[in-house]
């Protein structure tokens, strides 16, 4: 299942922008926190162009916000997401039980796979994998896109 | 998602459920014609509807609680139809839906006129009692029970006219005496087409296919189901009645009385009751498969209440029944459908079956894309110290690597161009541009000036492909653009701006 363009497209330009707020702010960046700056811009623009439809986005547009820069990510796009998320998080931390044994093999995957999604901790488990489902397309579109950026930019040396 | 449910439906995304409470605690009848007047239903079929619901209830005391409930008797088709559209509808949103969408389907049940309309209800109840031909019956969540015992006494297919199951009155009375059996029988029969066409009309009403999956294997599950229930008319006689009966007053017992596998279909209220007052609570994704609904509302355990959020699964055959298992079931349902779907996702998942090893795949494969992106992200880092790029020699390129369809270099400039020229135009941008800084931009404008004579000559082209090649290079662009900065350089502005308006 290929990533459609338009997807691609919609990520590309939400990834220019996003770019373009980091030159701005930023003059000079070692090559780190440019590397910091991109993947950044890029999940953002990958999450914003699934317009809030997805758990994951919205988490991952949350924690963008909260943790990095604030230029990078619009207030109105975040605010809501990140309290929802807030909200999500301390009803989960004080209605659930830590357990420490994870029970069986699914379990276990199934823990690990709510870390690798962003917000996935506070799915449950059929929301989950659709969850995933949309993040690995997304995925996908984004590295393809960069991919390609990266040709483009090496053809030419 | 969700109020594309009940946009289709005419009917406000959150003003069911909110009328529908109201309507179930206090007056019914009202609450059901505002109701129906939302949905466009012509009113005048609920009420006839609600005298029936009567008729029925004194008859089958148990299956009517409240009003409300009268106006829409359930049978056991509801569950399937709530089943299905708890699928459909927590497809969407995650267990929201099938709390909206419950209630507007049981309104509409009672008011058949959006049964009719297909494409108002988006999310069709499958089993249709009885009836075949419209999808509508399926919506007609609350009144399934009703229904389908009206419908397979009078043995008319057609539910479309709601005339008709109004119509022969007497014939109520009759089927009364064996209101469970028929149901079991001629409800089972009908709806697995009716569940059918419900199911095919929301794959197409859909157009997410993991929507049609869901349906699909609903569908399938309901078929299951149905077959299963017909050999077992016989228990439903008296049995059903008791139940009924029983349903009223308690919501457990009846379960595991004679047909526990299909019962919990024909008679919502046994199991479907008890399970909603137990998982009224859970979340509506998983839960709803269980009955968890709102009967803790004081609405009698009838199936007819308007279902929140619940699904209504069929026991098969030989499988547990209670409430838990029931839930359960559809929780695994649902999640296997899923993983159906990624496996056609992720590379090398199809021959893997079982869960662990897919939920192994998945998170491999998950965790690839991720360093994917951050090995890219670094690598497009490290790109952009070097800042000599010649932008023509780089677009073309692009294009040359990045679609091989385009056979002129120019192209993609084209159409693209002739945007950014339009923004460009539009648009005053906040030069802080020093075009001397930077030449790239000097050179970007005679092209796109030049490509712009030549905008209409590219049909053939795909335009997503074009504007990704543009985007691309553009983008590559950009990227110098942001090296310059980091230099400060200025000019990036105007392409900035320019590519923003994209």
């Amino acid at each position: 299942m290929r990533p459609c363009n338009s997807l691609k497209l919609e990520f590309l330009k939400n990834w220019i922008m996003g770019l373009q707020r980091w030159s701005f702010s930023k003059k000079e960046m070692g090559i780190l926190e440019r590397k910091k700056a991109i993947k950044l811009s890029a999940d953002i623009a990958m999450a914003s162009a699934r317009n809030g439809t997805t758990r994951w986005s919205r988490a991952l547009i949350a924690n963008a916000y909260s943790k990095h820069d604030k230029h990078l990510v619009s207030k109105g796009a975040s605010t809501e997401y990140s309290r929802r998320i807030r909200s999500k998080k301390i009803l989960k931390r004080s209605c659930r039980r830590i357990r420490r044994r994870s029970k069986g093999l699914v379990r276990e995957r199934t823990r690990i796979l709510k870390n690798l999604i962003p917000g996935g901790e506070l799915m449950n488990e059929g929301s989950l994998i659709e969850e995933s489902l949309d993040y690995i397309v997304s995925l996908r579109a984004q590295v393809d896109v960069m991919r390609s950026l990266v040709s483009a930019s090496e053809v030419d040396r | 998602m969700e109020n594309q449910f009940f946009i289709n439906a005419g009917i406000p995304p959150h003003a069911p459920p909110l009328q529908f409470g109201s309507s179930l605690s206090s007056s019914p009848m009202s609450g059901w014609q505002s109701l129906s007047s939302a949905m466009e239903i012509q009113s005048q079929d609920c009420f006839p509807s609600t005298d029936y619901g009567l008729q029925y209830e004194s008859a089958l005391s148990s299956m009517v609680s409240s009003s409300a409930a009268s106006n829409c008797n359930i049978s056991g088709e509801s569950l399937m139809i709530r089943e299905l559209i708890g699928k459909l509808g927590s497809i969407g949103n995650s267990g929201e839906i099938p709390q909206h969408s419950q209630p507007m389907l049981a309104a509409s049940s009672c008011y058949g006129t959006p049964l009719n309309s297909p494409p108002k209800l988006n999310l069709p109840l499958p089993t249709s009692m009885g009836l075949n031909s419209s999808v509508a019956d399926f919506s007609a969540d609350p009144g399934f029970a009703e229904r389908a015992a009206r419908f397979s006494c009078f043995g008319s297919r057609s539910f479309n006219g709601r005339t008709t199951q109004f119509g022969p009155n007497g014939e109520i009375a009759a089927y009364r005496s064996n209101p469970l059996a028929a149901n079991a029988n001629l409800p089972r029969v009908s709806s697995s087409p009716a569940l059918k066409a419900m199911v095919s009309q929301v794959g197409g009403s859909k157009k997410n296919t993991p929507l049609q999956n869901r349906s699909e294997l609903a569908n399938s599950q309901e078929e299951s189901t149905v077959s299963d229930q017909n050999p077992e008319p016989g228990l439903k006689g008296s049995n059903s009645r008791k139940r009924k009966a029983v349903h009223k007053a308690k919501t457990k017992e009846t379960s595991p009385s004679p047909s526990p596998n299909a019962s919990k279909v024909i008679e919502p209220n046994e199991a479907s009751n008890e399970k909603r007052c137990k998982l009224s609570e859970s979340n509506g994704n998983e839960n709803g498969s269980g009955k968890a609904e709102e009967d803790g509302k004081g609405i009698n355990t009838k199936a007819p209440e308007p279902p929140k959020d619940y699904i209504h699964v069929r026991a098969r055959r030989g499988q547990a029944t209670d409430t838990h298992s029931l839930a359960e079931r559809v929780r695994r349902e649902k999640i296997s459908e899923r993983m159906k779907l990624l496996q056609n996702l992720v590379p090398g998942c199809s021959k893997v079956a079982g869960k662990a090893l897919m939920l192994d795949e998945i998170i491999n494969y998950v965790q690839s894309l991720q360093r994917q992106v951050e090995f890219l992200s670094m690598k497009l880092a490290s790109v952009n110290t070097r800042l000599d790029y010649n932008v023509e020699s780089l677009m073309s390129k692009e294009v040359f690597q990045s679609n091989n369809t385009l056979q002129h270099p120019m192209f993609p400039m084209n159409s693209a161009a002739s945007a950014f020229l339009g923004h460009q135009t539009q648009q005053n941008p906040p030069l802080q541009a020093n075009t001397a800084i930077c030449p790239k931009l000097n050179t970007h404008l005679p092209q796109i000036n030049q490509f712009i004579e030549t905008v209409s000559g590219y049909p053939a082209f795909c335009e997503g492909d074009l504007e990704t090649l543009v985007q691309m290079g553009f983008g590559q662009n950009q990227i110098q653009e942001m090296a310059f900065h980091s230099q400060n350089f200025q000019g990036l502005n105007q392409v900035s701006d320019m590519k923003v308006r994209l």
